[in-house]
């Protein structure tokens, strides 16, 4: 019966309230507001293959701290206001043990060390051509794309798998965080940038 | 030494703006009329410019791009009159000036219909930039009808143009289609420059803040405006008619197009204003606004 009642009054209230919204929003400030985040999308470089491979990453390291539901997790832009938002959510299944995190994590942190004494020379030239700022991007990606090749391989042994965590979290970072407003950015820039070039010989006026 | 490298930089920088002046002088202007979406009004725009631009005294050629849909002669009220189409120019089977279809009224104004019972693929690029090229000498404008899309017929519009308008109307798909085109336009070096013309503006409406107004598509597509041309039902009876609706004086519609059409030849010419003749309910309720303070 009370729930008969909650129900009832959570409908009216809704209504009311969806009713009030309408009226806050014009049909035009909608369009608008649609509109400039379906072109955000439309401009950002980041196809549907992309988008996929970063949700695979992104799986990949959040499974070593929770264990959670991978088929339904979501991953997309949404509009907050002016900005664009990157919306991750996921439906955890069960929260990892303390110690259960600790092993995982220093197993890596083994394997990390191991990786560093082996390719201390390879890193060190690596370091030495990568000068400048724009050269070490392009191995970030570089080595971005190995450690995929990676996964695809040698995706049954575990000691591999750890140590392409390892290598996927600083390359997460970068996707996460820089990647698509960067690239976001870039674009846009290019299009103002190339536009305001073109604007004075504006030969439609002359 | 940085004085030899400036100097050099200067070489450079003079050349092709020597060249260019010249071409400027001695050919037409090629623009190309585009949108993405379908149906926003490409080819009514391109017959109302054109048409426009005669009366102006200047000599202008359309060419119907849209192979396969042709309907330029349609509006123009010329499809009788065509015996060769733009792939007949094509394949040789008839000389360039011999499928210029001249304008009922108009002297000044030609067509270069498109063919009917064709595809796309039946003109090439580099054909389409050799009849804009060729036509540049004779004509002082070569209008270009865009087909819809983004694929060959757009291609190949684009081509041999140096300007574009990009028609839009303030509706979701339409900005969105434009947007798109913008961006294509933006990667093509031969296209110096381009502005947007928004279709089938309705001001009542904008007024009631149900549509997106001009400056908002302006500001969405960051792109400049040549034309705002309102919704106007003497454009389905202009269309029946096969007469261009700038040749009407009276219509407020066939105003912003002759409007545009002064706009392209360097006047500046303030927008029409679309309010002044809304509805007797827009005036009650500018009244009560007027009143009350802003509506909201």
């Amino acid at each position: 019966m009370k729930d008969i009642f909650t129900d009832l009054y959570n409908k009216v209230f809704g209504f009311f309230r969806q009713a009030e919204k309408k009226e806050e929003e014009s049909a035009k400030d909608v369009a608008c507001n649609r509109l400039k985040f379906v072109l955000m999308q439309d401009r950002t470089n980041l196809t549907p293959e992309l988008m996929d491979r970063m949700r695979r990453e992104l799986i990949e390291l959040l499974s070593k701290y929770v264990e959670m539901d991978k088929e339904a997790l979501e991953l997309g832009f949404e509009q907050e206001g002016t900005q664009m938002a990157l919306m991750l959510s996921i439906p955890v299944v069960r929260a990892k043990d303390e110690s259960e995190i600790e092993a995982i994590l220093a197993k890596e942190d083994e394997e990390k060390a191991k990786r560093e004494a082996e390719s201390a020379e390879e890193s060190s030239e690596i370091e030495d051509s990568s000068s400048s700022e724009s050269k070490t991007e392009e191995i970030v990606t570089e080595e971005n794309e190995a450690s995929t090749d990676d996964e695809d391989t040698m995706s049954g042994d575990i000691t591999e798998e750890v140590s392409k965590l390892e290598k996927s979290e600083d390359l997460l970072v970068g996707a996460v965080v820089s990647s698509p407003i960067s690239s976001q950015n870039k674009s846009n820039e290019s299009v103002s940038g190339k536009k305001e070039e073109k604007k004075p010989v504006d030969a439609i006026s002359k | 030494m940085t004085a030899l490298i400036e100097e050099k930089n200067e070489e450079i920088k003079n050349q092709p703006k020597e060249q260019s002046k010249d071409r400027d002088i001695a050919r037409g202007r090629v623009i190309v009329i585009t949108s993405g979406k379908g149906g926003v009004g490409k080819t009514t725009t391109n017959a109302n410019i054109g048409t426009a631009l005669a009366r102006a005294g200047k000599k202008v050629v359309m060419i119907d791009t849209d192979l396969g849909l042709r309907n330029l002669d349609l509006l123009l009220g010329l499809e009788n009159r065509i015996v060769y189409t733009i792939v007949d120019v094509v394949e040789e089977r008839c000389k360039l000036k011999q499928a210029l279809v001249k304008d009922k009224k108009n002297p000044n104004l030609c067509l270069l219909a498109a063919a009917q019972t064709r595809d796309k693929t039946a003109v090439t690029e580099d054909q389409l930039k050799d009849i804009c090229s060729q036509l540049q000498k004779d004509f002082d404008f070569i209008l270009v009808d865009c087909p819809a899309g983004i694929e060959q017929g757009f291609q190949n519009a684009v081509a041999g143009a140096s300007e574009a308008i990009v028609v839009t109307t303030p509706e979701m798909s339409a900005v969105r289609d434009a947007d798109r085109i913008i961006g294509l336009l933006e990667a093509k070096e031969e296209i110096k420059s381009y502005k947007l013309l928004v279709n089938r503006v309705r001001p009542s409406m904008i007024a009631t803040n149900d549509m997106m107004s001009v400056e908002d598509v302006s500001e969405i597509l960051s792109t400049p405006i040549i034309g705002i041309i309102p919704e106007d039902s003497g454009i389905i009876t202009s269309t029946n008619k096969g007469e261009p609706i700038v040749n009407d004086e009276k219509s407020l519609a066939g105003q912003a197009y002759a409007n545009v059409a002064r706009r392209i030849l360097g006047e500046d010419v303030p927008f029409l204003n679309l309010e002044s003749d809304t509805s007797m309910v827009g005036k009650v309720k500018k009244f009560f606004t007027g009143l009350f303070g802003k509506e909201k």
